[in-house]
């Protein structure tokens, strides 16, 4: 299933040249700044490796249960890459299994608005905003 | 012999009373020494705590930001093996030896990290055997604390720490005999008690009378306290052992006042005195601060240093005397200079508005009391760097206006906010030119008119209907005329004092035209404009009069920021911060204060909104930034300037960072300064200071760029001249092409929308697989 999900992600990557290249968004009239090339692939994970090693330890930490930590070193990787989409939902994630599905859905909605082109992204983030609103009835 | 008996009886009666009067006494003074001594811990104020530095490879910051903060913590720049808390700088290096701390999450050891910085960025992170590593987390500045009554600080110290000499100059000069007597000392005691009636200053007190005389009683000199005193410092002596009691002494001596702080214990005393543990103090040092025991303020290092060097000098004396140290080491500590460490006191904090919010905050879930007894550490988010730029840039300002203007007195003053417009934590506050003064807080308490910085919620209102408006939506800012009954006729003039008839909205909004605001915003309904500035997270109740549309509303700067901050992140709002977490003294968690967010509006709006204000400074009133940044940078804001110019703001954020400042006279004066012209440097210089991170602001799907030719207002492209791309929501971009406009450009628009609706398939198509 993952798999076909990033067959799927490549394919529409593919057919949306302007999307990708809205990715890094320049500043509208911005006309002196070059233009960014266009992407053929989803935009990869540009964690920088200070923030990959902060996501592996929240991920351990929410392994073990330790939701608290988990939450607490996301927010210290966003301070790093505030835009970055998948910290975002990771922290969404956290939120949802510590039964705050108000944040849950906010954080995911939050995600939405920076995943850009990353599908696979995005349907993850919209599940977890279908589930956060089911759990709040 | 009745009456004898009656008096007899009378008498023994009386007696038994006096003795279970003074056994009670006893019995209660006992108590009151054992309870109170027993459960006494002392007063701890909560320490506050700067964000902590985190660095790693990409980090933007140069090279001397970062010995600066490493300075301001103490390190030194001398390489010290074995120890922590050095650095070392070379050609575009550093070497860092970082020191152990207790973070919220964990202690974290001492570690050395080498650090490379290129282009004001760091470039490369290494530890001690050369291998990369992610992330290196510097010790966080302490930036103050919430003290207990009377601002009392200390450090605990125990008495196994504490060096031996310090303790044998200790009894040398304060109590001789104190591990043979029982808490008093009778020649003394005569000695005290012609000094009560003949009212000199007393000595004679044993360290366990002092003791109690400091911790259970009030200072007044009566024979009844004298007694007191006694019989309690006899009490301690029969349940505790002599280095419980010379511990606690050694934690409560008062060792004088850093500005409104007042330095306890020897433990602290080392630290404020000589930069050190009280461990590492030498014979001299310590005998200076056993000599200050006496009086404070009279042996004064930094005011009276030569008759603190002559009582420190009769201190070894006296212990040399007694045989507690050797000659040698006599002569070597009486030759020695007092050593004090510059004087860089912070009194209660040196930065007294951002602890005023911290506070402010913490109110709400602590007790007062507990807030100044427990040693809570307190995790903010005070950023040292920005809160640096923000006091530099608006004092050097503010005393350059002053004196352009000549006003007189009281001087301009002003007031900055700074926030990370992602996540809303406060970095830095300053709340007026007095930076270090812990008086009245402009950013937090004063309150007042915006004026056009609330113009962004007119626009805004407008753009979340995007079928009646774009950005390119012609307003009419011609003359207009408010009649509203019960209320004087409201008409509204430009800063130009000219109407600009028919202008496009971003234009309108760039430009800051009031006519064309008003008229928008009443059109609109000032009660769905004042809601929206609600949702921005205005919670301040505001009057629905028609002059609000021109921001007859006053807001506090931080007040302001939280309204910015909704607009900078996208429609997300997010409470403003200054607190991190909460730990007990010894680190373990009590509370976190975590990032919430709320969607507030759609992202398209805000999307517009943003681009508009970028307009603001790339073309509108704003415009001056361009002395201050680079025009890459493309930070949004806007100006605003009230009547007779009283208040001048600026309130604008780039990619990483949001500020709000605002110039004015506390007593309302007119200023005779614009925004642009006041508020609009300071924000520039701090932001410049700062290097902030170009605003690359996230499109969201639904929103199109599409070439416009501004000369028609119609679809455009490569064949018009002047033709700027400007952000639509979908479908609501002009679909007539300009007469400039050639075939190969609508074949390109042609090719972009259909590639557009492909994208949209594709997507349907995804999330039905997902069960949407």
């Amino acid at each position: 299933m993952k798999r076909l999900i990033y067959v799927l992600a490549l394919l529409s990557g593919c057919a949306t040249q302007p999307e990708a290249q809205r990715e890094p968004a320049p500043p509208p009239e911005a006309q002196q700044l070059p233009a960014p090339a266009p992407e053929r692939v989803p935009p990869p994970r540009a964690e920088t490796t200070a923030v990959a090693g902060l996501m592996d330890s929240a991920r351990a930490d929410s392994a073990a249960g330790r939701l608290p930590n988990a939450a607490a070193t996301l927010e210290r990787a966003l301070r790093i890459e505030p835009r970055n989409a998948r910290l975002w939902h990771e922290l969404a994630q956290v939120r949802f299994r510590q039964q705050n599905y108000g944040q849950a859905e906010s954080l995911a909605v939050r995600s939405n608005t920076l995943a850009g082109s990353d599908a696979e992204l995005r349907a993850m983030n919209q599940r977890l905003i279908d589930e956060a609103r089911a759990a709040k009835r | 012999m009745a009456r004898r008996t009656k008096l007899r009886k009378f008498l023994r009666f009386a007696l038994l009373a006096t003795l279970l009067a003074a056994a009670g006494v006893t019995l209660y003074l006992d108590f009151r020494v054992r309870h109170e001594f027993e459960g006494r811990r002392f007063a701890l104020p909560a320490r506050i705590f700067a964000r902590p530095l985190e660095l790693h490879v990409g980090l933007r910051i140069p090279l001397p930001d970062v010995v600066d903060e490493l300075k301001q913590l103490g390190y030194r720049d001398v390489a010290r093996p074995g120890e922590s808390g050095w650095y070392l700088r070379d050609e575009g290096r550093l070497e860092i030896a970082l020191r152990p701390f207790v973070f919220w999450d964990g202690a974290q050891p001492p570690r050395a990290v080498s650090v490379g910085f290129e282009g004001g960025k760091v470039s490369m992170l290494r530890d001690a055997s050369g291998q990369d590593v992610p992330l290196a987390r510097v010790e966080p500045l302490p930036i103050g604390g919430i003290y207990p009554a009377g601002n009392e600080d200390r450090i605990l110290v125990r008495v196994k720490d504490v060096p031996k000499h310090l303790v044998e100059e200790l009894i040398a000069v304060e109590d001789r005999s104190f591990y043979s007597h029982h808490g008093f000392d009778p020649r003394g005691l005569a000695r005290a008690a012609r000094s009560v009636f003949s009212s000199r200053v007393q000595g004679g007190s044993t360290i366990t009378q002092q003791l109690v005389k400091n911790f259970f009683l009030t200072p007044e000199r009566t024979i009844q306290r004298k007694a007191t005193e006694l019989v309690m410092a006899v009490l301690l002596e029969m349940h505790y052992e002599k280095d419980e009691i010379l511990e606690t002494y050694l934690n409560e001596i008062y060792f004088g006042q850093d500005r409104d702080r007042a330095i306890h214990g020897v433990g602290l005393a080392a630290q404020y005195y000589f930069a050190k543990d009280v461990q590492y103090l030498s014979v001299a040092e310590s005998a200076m601060l056993v000599g200050m025991i006496r009086g404070p303020a009279f042996y004064d290092p930094y005011k009276h240093a030569a008759r603190t060097l002559e009582r420190r000098n009769l201190v070894l004396r006296e212990t040399r005397d007694q045989g507690k140290i050797s000659l040698e080491q006599y002569t070597t500590a009486r030759s020695a200079p007092l050593g004090v460490t510059g004087k860089s006191g912070m009194g209660t904090s040196p930065y007294p508005a951002f602890l005023k919010l911290v506070h402010k905050q913490l109110r709400r879930d602590y007790d007062e009391k507990d807030l100044r007894s427990e040693g809570l550490r307190i995790f903010t988010t005070l950023d040292p760097r920005a809160q640096g730029a923000a006091e530099s840039a608006l004092t050097r300002r503010l005393a350059q206006f002053d004196k352009e203007k000549r006003f007189g007195q009281p001087g301009l003053e002003g007031a900055v906010v700074i926030t990370d417009p992602q996540s809303g934590e406060v970095q830095a506050m300053v709340g007026g030119r007095d930076v270090r003064y812990a008086g009245y807080n402009r950013a937090l308490d004063a309150a007042r008119p915006v004026g056009s910085l609330l113009k962004p919620a007119i626009y805004l209102t407008a753009l979340s209907e995007p079928s009646r408006y774009t950005l390119l939506t012609p307003i009419d800012d011609g003359p207009f005329l408010w009649k509203s009954r019960g209320a004087p006729d409201w008409e509204p003039l430009n800063y130009d004092k000219k109407f600009h008839g028919m202008v496009p909205l971003r234009l309108a909004l760039a430009h800051s035209y009031n006519a064309a605001a008003a008229r928008l915003g009443t059109d609109l309904g000032i009660d769905k404009v004042l809601g929206n500035l609600r949702r921005l997270g205005v919670e301040r109740e505001v009057r629905p009069y028609a002059s609000a549309m021109l921001g007859a509303v006053d807001l506090s700067p931080f007040e302001v920021a939280q309204m910015y901050q909704t607009i900078a992140s996208g429609g997300f709002r997010s409470p403003l911060r200054s607190i991190r977490e909460v730990t007990t003294q010894d680190g373990k968690p009590l509370a976190r204060y975590p990032l919430a967010v709320e969607q507030a509006f759609p992202p398209e709006p805000v999307y517009l909104l943003a681009a508009a204000m970028q307009d603001v400074v790339r073309e509108g009133t704003g415009q001056a930034m361009k002395s201050y940044l680079p025009p890459e940078i493309a930070v949004a804001g806007k100006t605003g300037t009230t009547d007779e110019q009283r208040d001048a703001w600026f309130a604008g954020f780039s990619g990483d960072r949001l500020a709000v400042v605002w110039v004015g006279y506390d007593d309302n004066r007119a200023a005779r300064l614009s925004g642009s012209a006041a508020a609009l440097p300071i924000w520039g210089d701090l932001m410049a200071a700062l290097r902030p991170e170009p605003l690359a602001l996230a499109r969201p799907e639904r929103i199109e760029m599409v070439s416009i030719d501004p000369q028609s207002g119609l679809r455009g492209g490569a064949s018009c001249p002047g033709a700027v791309e400007l952000p639509f929501v979908q479908g609501s971009a002009p679909r007539e092409r300009a007469p400039c406009s050639g075939p190969l450009d609508a074949a390109v628009d042609a090719v972009n929308q259909a590639v557009g609706e492909t994208t949209k398939r594709a997507k349907t198509f995804l999330e039905r697989l997902f069960g949407r």
